[in-house]
């Protein structure tokens, strides 16, 4: 079932991925998804992707959507997210 | 011979893990017959060791926790530079022009694994002999898709790249960050639609666990397990060494199905893993250069 998007919802997911030893103190929307943040690989990082495709309903293109700047914090990735069910 | 061009982009090319020396000499030895050039840069290797010794004291040192390496120890230290310039020679197809003559220099066994499999197939590659062994298999005629780095192929002739390289679909990595995040969400799509994906299993980056080895441990990556994981696609290990001049491919017998927890599914793959490279280094322990002097640095965000 597609649940409703939000940035909640999106840093869970994030949370759930990155697991407890690599969520930073002050973790929030604007944390950065790879190094200096949540620390997430590129594997972690896919599954990060593969579990947004699942819970919200959207399918990416890797070659648009994945940009440095798309995957860099919870929030860009909520952009990204939220321009794709907005088509 | 190769136009200024031609040499010019390839020059430009170089990979980040090849020094400027070696990168120069590997594309001059190109013009001299197959297979001097490839000769003649495994004995430079060599020369190298006894130059900078702190290679030789490492390959020294490598051989000496063989089991029973005694008195061979220099002759496998000797073997293993002397390979380690082969396989740099062989990676960037020196002296080696036409497709026919590649052909000539490749063999696979144990194709009937990958018959055998049904569709979404990752073959799962390893540094532990010549590389390219997805090259091998796609001269052998196996489709499949490369996940990974360019590598030396930019030295690869015109009439090479043409018939294997070009517009095959392959994942080549840019410099990008979050090259590697596109090129596995890309493998994945692959598998899901039933192909056949070639990628790495050793190297930097997010290390998912390592097989304790004679001389060092291989380093084991997270990214094909996050595709067998989310796929389900049968993974086969591949091997690769060298039988005089041929490189000959080993398609192993696929890995245990997928497990649902976790924890015992890796430790399944790594069960499974060590005793295939166990094996394989102590038939080859010449070849398996990643062993003692590393591998090329991945770029930030590899799996």
């Amino acid at each position: 079932m597609t649940s409703a998007l939000t940035l909640d919802r999106v840093q869970g997911i994030v949370t759930h991925v990155a697991g407890p030893d690599r969520i930073p103190s002050a973790a929030g929307p604007d944390t950065p998804l790879q190094d200096g943040g949540f620390w997430l690989d590129s594997a972690s990082l896919v599954e990060v992707i593969i579990a947004c495709e699942a819970e919200f309903d959207v399918v990416f293109d890797p070659e648009t959507d994945f940009t440095d700047q798309a995957l860099s914090t919870v929030r860009t990735l909520y952009g990204v997210i939220q321009a794709k069910r907005a088509r | 011979m190769r136009s200024l061009g031609d040499l010019t982009a390839a020059w430009e090319a170089r990979p980040r893990s090849y020094s400027r020396a070696v990168w120069a000499l590997a594309l001059g030895l190109d013009a001299l017959p197959w297979p001097w050039g490839e000769e003649i840069l495994a004995r430079c290797f060599v020369a190298r060791a006894f130059v900078r010794t702190a290679r030789l004291r490492r390959a020294l040192a490598w051989a000496g926790a063989q089991p029973g390496a005694g008195r061979r120890r220099w002759s496998l230290a000797r073997s293993l530079c002397f390979h380690h310039g082969r396989f740099v020679a062989r990676s960037a197809l020196v002296g080696i022009r036409d497709p026919e003559t590649l052909r000539r220099h490749v063999e696979a066994r144990g194709e009937e694994h990958l018959a055998a499999t049904g569709p979404r197939a990752i073959l799962l590659g390893f540094h532990l002999g010549p590389a390219h062994s997805y090259l091998a298999l796609r001269v052998l005629g196996h489709p499949l898709t490369w996940v990974g780095v360019r590598g030396a192929s930019a030295a690869w002739s015109r009439a090479i790249r043409a018939r294997y390289q070009d517009d095959r679909g392959d994942l080549l990595l840019p410099r990008a960050q979050s090259a590697w995040a596109r090129r596995l969400y890309r493998a994945r799509q692959i598998l899901l639609e039933g192909g056949t994906v070639f990628i790495s299993a050793d190297g930097g980056g997010a290390e998912a666990f390592a097989i304790p080895l004679p001389g060092g441990p291989a380093p084991i990556g997270a990214g094909w397990l996050l595709l067998r994981r989310t796929t389900k696609a049968t993974v086969l290990p591949v091997l690769s060494h060298m039988e005089g001049r041929v490189q000959v491919v080993t398609i192993h017998p696929p890995l245990p199905a997928p497990l649902s927890d976790p924890a015992l599914d890796l430790e399944a793959c790594r069960r499974a893993l060590g005793e295939l490279l166990g094996e394989h280094a102590r038939r080859f322990p010449e070849q398996c250069y990643s062993l003692v002097f590393g591998l090329p640095p991945r770029r930030p965000g590899s799996p």
